[in-house]
This record gives structure tokens, C-alpha cells and sequence, in this order.
């Protein structure tokens, strides 16, 4: 085959996205875990890790962008690298997202009971897992059945946020009848704040985390069938 | 954009184009071009085989695929080049201007004043920029002015610039890219409706060859230009439509160069343009 240097280097790239979706996954499934059980050291080990996310990602756009700059792919290794060169930022992103995840089982006191944050938390990593798996394999349909999945996370997640308020609302209100007050205590009130926007946030990441993993599904879908239909 | 003495037909003699044909003419549907059910046989080998194809007016054209796949005989068939290779036997239709080339009463010289042509190698004549310009117009017998014309067509081919103040140097003396561009104005100054180009930068440097890939573009607004070229990403960059011909002079894919390149339909063309079969 001519040019096999030039397909060995395609086949790379294709297996080096795949690594770093790896990566991300491990250190994603760290966060969760350092989220539920507030270890600190696990937190520690995923925010000093995301440089290593980083500097994965410059590789492969520095390989994506060479591979436009001095071989010119055209059709499906066209879509291949342009497909795998927003692949890596959606990754890269959910590196982020896992360094914000592992920090809220730390100081700021972990997850809130009212959310399921493990059901959550797998849910969106399957997502991205199986979205890089249909990257690897090139399997159209199963980038269809993510995409289909990310309605249902997004509704759990809403529910989620719902049963968030609703519960240290009450708890507050139930305090502030114990207290025999009219009005609730200020500091404490603004401490029920602090903890519903910090739940809030930690949904809103993992919504977010399944959005990349929808994100990377259509990227792989129109790498394989040049169909756009999940990119906007 | 010019005045011509010549009336517009090909045709030399007081046979007309067959008022019953039921198409459209060709001018009317925006095709240029049109190639139907084109045989191309040199002796016994065929260079092509049963294309059928629509070339579409002022648009750039490319004509791509491996050498020996029949694209430049297709080319050279548009304006009946192939006339003076003896062994060329042509079957089939190639219309212009709702006529079939190869009717009899098609005069191939008047054929040609209408559809020019740019070679690979740039191939001015030993005479003046000026000459070489103004030689298909003497031919033609043009009766306007042709210092108008030749500076006309000089900026066309974006040459004028360069040679203005010397018109009576040799066309010999320019370098390549320039000479090519001096065989453009040459071929754009009867003022054609088509222009073919055969690989007509792959004797330039890239800097040469970029200025003649604007130059196509520009020459798009008035001009069909059909275009054949071993450079894909020459044809993706400058080309509207491109056909991809392979092994045994067949057309495979006809489409947007667009689809073409981000997502053709044939596999055989897919695997052509990656470079996974040369």
C-alpha cells in the first residue's frame, strides 16, 4: 500500500485518542471516588494529574496539526484527524471536570445525600467510555444509542438538583421551627447557600461530563458515516 | 467581451444544429459541456469508456486519476484534439452549445476558437508578447482593435502588470510561470467559452503555479475551465466539480469537489485520493 508511513501514523493517532481516553476515564473514576469518600490524597493524585491530560492533548493537536500541514488527508483520514482533533478537547475537558469532582469530597464537604452521585457519576462516564470505544471500533450505531442515552441523564440530573433544594430547604425551615424563629438564622442560611450551589455544581459537572461524552459521539459518527447529524 | 467577425456557430457550412432535437440547448440548462455515452479507442485500446457527464458553465472542472486513466484524452476529446492522432476512433457525443463536436459539419478550428487550450509546458511561439497574444485573433481575421484585446487579455491572464512596457520582447524571454500565463491570455484572446487546461503548472515552481491557480479562479467569472491535473490537492483547492477517471478510462465518481474530497461515494476513489492505490 503506498504511503504506509502516512497510514501507520493515522492508526497512531487513532490508538493514541484512545490512550488518553483512558486516561481521562481513570482519573475520572478517581474523582468519583474521592468525591463519595473525601479522601483527600485521591483528590490530590487526580489535580495533580490533570498536567499529564494536558500535555497528552498537546501531542495529539501538535500530531493532528501535522498531519493537515504536511499530508493534506483527504475524506475518511480527513475525518479521521479532524474528528480525533475535537475528540482530544472534549477529553481534555472532562479532565477538568474530574479535577472540579474530585475537589468537592474535600474541604467542601462532600456530596450532598440527596444526590445519587455514583449512579450519576457512572452513568456519564459510561457514556464517554463507550463514546471512545466507538471511536476505536468505528461503530456508527452505538454513537446513536449514546446520543439517545444523554436525555435521560439530563432528566435525572434535573431531578437530582430538584430533590437538592427541596431537601436542605426543608432542613432548614425544620431548623428554624426548632429554633422557634421566624426567620432563619443568617449564617446558617447562607451556609444551606453555600451547600446547595455546591451540589448544584457537582451535577451540573457530571450533566456536563455526559454533554462530552454526546460530544464525542458525534464527532466519531460523522468521522465514520461524514453524517452531522449529532453536531448540532 | 469582445467583438468578433466571425458569427458564434462551428458550423461551416449552411447545416444548422438539429432544430428537432427535444434537449434543451445546453446553454439554457447551465451545461457547458456534455459528454454522452463517450468511446475513445487508439487502434484497438480503449482510452475511454462510455462516460457520460455534464459540465457545468463558468465553473472550474477538474479532471483527476492515475496516469493512462483516459483524463487527458478526455480533455483533448472536448475540443477534438484527438482529430490528429490517426488511430483515435471516437464513438459517442460530445455537445457544446446543444451540438455534438463530432458532426461532420463541425468546422474543428472554429471548434477550437471557442473551446481554447493551455498545455503543460508553457509553448509561447518564437515571436512577441504582443504576437503571441494577437495570433489567434489575426487567424480569426478580427476585425477590432487588437492592441485593446491583447492588453485585455493580458489582464485577464494578470500578466499586464508585469510586461506592459515590453510587448515586443520575445514571449521566450519570460520565465515559466509567466509564459504560461502569456499561452493563457494567447487562449482566452478569441475570447473562448471553455477553456481546457492540461496539468497546465506541473512544469512551475509553487509560486508560479499558485499565481496560475488564482488566475483559474478569476478566470471561472467568465469562463468554463476544465481542467486536468495529477495535483489533488490543486484540484480540491481551486476546482468546483471534480471527476475522478480510473484504470480503463472509466469515469467513477462525477461529483462536488467537496463531496470529493471529505466523503465520496466510491471506495476505489476513496482508497485514489488517500493514496491507498496509485
Amino acid at each position: 500500500m503506498p504511503r504506509e508511513n502516512y497510514q501507520e501514523r493515522l492508526e497512531q493517532l487513532r490508538s493514541d485518542v484512545v490512550a488518553m481516553g483512558d486516561l481521562v476515564l481513570d482519573r475520572y473514576e478517581t474523582a468519583l471516588r474521592a468525591a463519595e469518600t473525601g479522601d483527600d490524597d485521591l483528590a490530590a493524585e487526580v489535580i495533580d494529574g490533570d498536567h499529564e491530560i494536558n500535555a497528552r492533548y498537546l501531542e495529539l493537536e501538535e500530531e493532528c496539526t501535522e498531519l493537515l500541514a504536511l499530508q493534506q488527508p483527504v475524506a475518511g483520514d480527513l475525518r479521521l484527524v479532524t474528528a480525533s482533533f475535537k475528540i482530544i478537547t472534549d477529553l481534555e475537558r472532562v479532565g477538568d471536570l474530574a479535577t472540579n469532582i474530585a475537589e468537592y469530597g474535600g474541604d467542601d464537604g462532600g456530596i450532598h445525600p440527596a444526590v445519587d452521585f455514583r449512579e450519576l457519576g457512572d452513568a456519564a462516564g459510561e457514556m464517554v467510555a463507550d463514546a471512545v470505544a466507538a471511536y476505536e471500533a468505528s461503530d456508527a450505531e452505538a454513537c446513536r444509542e449514546i446520543d439517545a442515552r444523554d436525555d435521560d441523564l439530563d432528566e435525572r440530573c434535573r431531578r437530582a438538583s430538584e430533590a437538592v433544594v427541596r431537601s436542605l430547604l426543608e432542613a432548614d425551615r425544620a431548623r428554624t421551627e426548632a429554633d422557634g424563629t421566624e426567620e432563619p438564622d443568617p449564617d446558617r442560611l447562607a451556609d444551606t447557600l453555600d451547600e446547595i450551589s455546591h451540589a448544584l455544581l457537582a451535577i451540573r459537572d457530571l450533566e456536563r461530563v455526559g454533554d462530552h461524552g454526546v460530544n464525542i459521539a458525534a464527532r466519531t459518527l460523522y468521522m465514520i458515516e461524514s453524517d452531522d447529524e449529532l453536531i448540532y | 467581451m469582445s467583438n468578433t467577425t466571425s458569427d458564434d456557430s462551428l458550423i461551416t457550412t449552411e447545416v444548422q444544429a438539429d432544430s428537432n432535437d427535444d434537449r434543451a440547448p445546453l446553454g439554457e440548462t447551465g451545461t457547458a459541456v456534455a459528454a454522452r455515452n463517450l468511446d475513445v479507442y487508439y487502434g484497438d485500446e480503449q482510452a475511454i469508456d462510455d462516460v457520460t457527464m455534464e459540465i457545468p458553465e463558468k465553473r472550474v472542472t477538474a479532471l483527476i486519476g492515475p496516469s493512462g486513466c483516459g483524463k487527458s484524452t478526455f480533455l483533448r476529446c472536448i475540443n477534438r484534439m484527438n482529430d490528429m492522432i490517426e488511430i483515435c476512433r471516437v464513438e459517442g457525443d460530445v455537445e457544446f452549445g446543444g451540438k455534438n463536436v463530432y458532426e461532420d459539419d463541425v468546422d474543428p478550428v472554429a471548434l477550437r476558437r471557442k473551446i481554447g487550450m493551455v498545455f503543460q509546458k508553457p509553448n509561447p511561439f518564437p515571436k512577441s508578447i504582443r504576437d503571441n497574444v494577437a495570433y489567434g485573433l489575426k487567424i480569426q481575421g478580427y476585425e477590432g482593435d487588437v492592441d485593446e484585446r491583447v492588453e485585455e487579455s493580458l489582464k485577464a491572464a494578470a500578466l499586464w502588470d508585469e510586461v506592459n512596457d515590453q510587448l515586443d520582447s520575445s514571449g521566450l524571454e519570460l520565465s515559466g510561470g509567466q509564459q504560461q500565463r502569456l499561452c493563457i491570455a494567447r487562449a482566452i484572446a478569441p475570447d473562448p467559452e471553455v477553456v481546457l487546461m492540461d496539468e497546465p503548472t506541473s512544469a512551475l515552481d509553487p509560486v508560479a503555479a499558485s499565481k496560475i491557480e488564482d488566475l483559474i479562479d478569476d478566470l471561472a467569472e467568465e469562463y468554463t475551465v476544465i481542467i486536468v491535473t495529477h495535483n489533488m490537492q490543486q484540484a480540491a483547492r481551486i476546482s468546483d466539480r471534480t471527476a475522478v477517471f480510473l484504470t480503463g478510462g472509466r469515469l467513477v465518481e462525477y461529483d462536488d469537489t467537496t463531496k470529493i474530497f471529505e466523503d465520496p461515494e466510491e471506495q476505489r476513489v476513496e482508497d485514489y485520493i488517500t493514496g491507498k492505490f496509485g
